[in-house]
């Protein structure tokens, strides 16, 4: 009796290092395959960067030369998708949660949504090119490809922003409304800035997404190759991700641009993070006063 | 209708969704007194409370029947804007539910978005926080956040910000439930004080406070109103059973 007890406990002492030694690998593989791409991506992409390859545009057919263009590119495109995306976003939330009676419509709306999360990313380009592009006349530019990763990162958007406007405890809202402020008032000046530093956690994810994107702009917005800055938001823009795409299939030495390639990887990375720094640090500036 | 009655329940019936929470409530309430909800719970005073300044409409498949009468105008009415009701009903909640704030800026936040009192704001956060005694423990630190006040000074803060918007009613949902005993005799001395002033309908569970701070006592039961009477009337000589078996403590 004594023994079998013994070895259960035994058995069970093992079934739990088992378990967590694989849940402990399962960390360690995640960590090692971040780690080793980031590796990876500086090891060979470090020589490339110097003051004149993130200043100047390319020369001697994209063989040699700096990716100003692209990063600038890259840049206006992301910012443009986050001035479409997140106004739409939000407003979009703020009518599922705050407004919207609770039934069958938004239930139907909801899986809409999510199923948008869902669609490859080259369809948005194709709608892109078939609505901003050739139906709105719009060309392929600056709007045309904001406009399409605005929409791509929309549904990552609607899904953050609803969560933290429904982290918002209900005791403000009752709180304002007991006061005889209106609902709109109360949504706009109470729960939405309680949600702002969640409704932009959860946007950093798009925006990145928006950043690395190529399918979606390579119709709509992204040119081969341009020696002159955009004028406006009509024109076409070099982005990194297509230019990393340009350089390593249909580049004209495309062994020699190695370095490039890699380089361009390098300050694509640099530029994502750069940009989620800035969320960042309008989300902790947002931030100091809340706690709950 | 008596001069000396602010709100009348005619026969009112309260939904949610298909239960009923209140049968057949008929009563008044008289201007500048303290009247105590009392009852078990889920007797339906809380859902009653928030009958009164229409705070159960946020609350989806809700269904109101009867009538209540707000200075002789039922706030039901098709006409009526629950927005406008809330400004002249104010209401504090269990719970002390400071805005994520500045001290001052919870105040001044209804006045300045409804336009009350538009003039001088400063004089408002003053009086306000004098009215509800917080005024020497903050007068200093206007401008830190008012999550940094004690449970009992939040919830003085929250009555302050309820009385900044001048309402003619305050209706207090168990606003010491969560304090502390110093913190609930100091809020129980305001009442004291406030009923000069302002109409004031409390729900509370406990049986001394309501004893002790309210004019008349309403006591329910399963959404029904057993008895109301004079307070003093009806913890020494309740009329029914069910009221007697209650403060007694024989149930609830």
């Amino acid at each position: 009796m004594q023994s079998s007890k013994n070895n259960s406990m035994k058995w069970r002492y093992l079934k739990q290092h088992v378990f967590f030694g694989m849940v402990r690998a399962s960390a360690l593989i995640i960590t090692l395959a971040l780690g080793g791409i980031i590796f990876y991506i500086v090891y060979n992409g470090i020589g490339a960067i110097s003051w004149e390859f993130i200043t100047k545009p390319p020369t001697h057919s994209m063989t040699q030369g700096g990716i100003m263009p692209a990063i600038l590119g890259t840049i206006y495109l992301t910012v443009g998708a986050i001035a479409i995306g997140l106004p739409l976003g939000i407003a979009s939330a703020i009518y599922l949660t705050e407004y919207a009676k609770q039934g069958r419509v938004i239930r139907f709306l909801k899986v809409g949504i999510n199923c948008l999360a869902g669609v490859p990313s080259v369809v948005f380009g194709l709608f892109g090119l078939g609505f901003f592009v050739i139906f709105l006349k719009f060309g392929s530019s600056i709007l045309s490809g904001s406009l399409t990763l605005g929409f791509l990162i929309l549904p990552t958007i609607i899904g953050a922003s609803e969560e933290a406007l429904k982290a918002v405890p209900q005791t403000f809202r009752e709180a304002s409304l007991s006061l005889g402020v209106s609902k709109w008032q109360t949504t706009y000046r109470i729960v939405l800035p309680n949600a702002m530093p969640g409704i932009l956690t959860g946007s950093i994810l798009g925006i990145g997404r928006a950043a690395g994107e190529t399918a979606p702009i390579m119709f709509t917005a992204a040119a081969y190759f341009t020696a002159k800055l955009p004028g406006s938001i009509f024109d076409e823009v070099m982005a990194l991700p297509y230019h990393i795409y340009v350089l390593a299939t249909a580049g004209t030495n495309i062994e020699a641009t190695r370095p490039i390639q890699f380089g361009t990887v390098l300050v694509l990375v640099a530029v994502v993070l750069g940009i989620d720094l800035i969320a960042i640090i309008i989300r902790s500036y947002m931030r100091r006063n809340k706690r709950w | 209708m008596e001069s000396n009655t602010i709100i009348k329940l005619k026969d009112v019936n309260f939904y949610y969704g298909p239960s009923q929470a209140l049968t057949d409530i008929s009563m008044t309430f008289g201007k500048n007194k303290v009247t105590a909800l009392i009852g078990p719970s889920g007797c339906g005073k809380s859902t009653l409370l928030r009958l009164l300044n229409r705070m159960n409409d946020l609350i989806d498949g809700t269904r109101v029947e009867g009538e209540i009468l707000f200075e002789e105008k039922n706030i039901y009415a098709p006409d009526v804007d629950p927005v406008e009701i809330r400004r002249k009903i104010g209401m504090v909640f269990q719970k002390p539910n400071p805005f994520p704030k500045t001290i001052y800026n919870n105040i001044a936040y209804g006045p300045k978005l409804t336009g009350v009192n538009g003039g001088d704001l400063d004089t408002l956060v003053e009086l306000s926080l004098k009215q509800s005694v917080l005024w020497d423990e903050v007068k200093d630190v206007l401008n830190k956040s008012a999550m940094n006040l004690s449970g009992g000074q939040q919830q003085r803060l929250c009555i302050a910000r309820a009385l900044a918007m001048k309402p003619d009613i305050l209706l207090m949902d168990e606003p010491t439930s969560a304090l502390d005993p110093i913190s609930t005799a100091k809020i129980e001395e305001l009442i004291e004080e406030l009923k000069k002033d302002y109409t004031i309908i409390i729900v509370t569970h406990n049986m001394q406070q309501a004893a002790r701070i309210s004019d008349e006592t309403a006591f329910f039961y399963i959404g029904s109103l057993i008895e109301y009477n004079k307070t003093e009337k009806i913890f020494t000589k309740p009329e029914v059973k069910q009221t007697e078996d209650y403060i007694t403590g024989r149930f609830g």
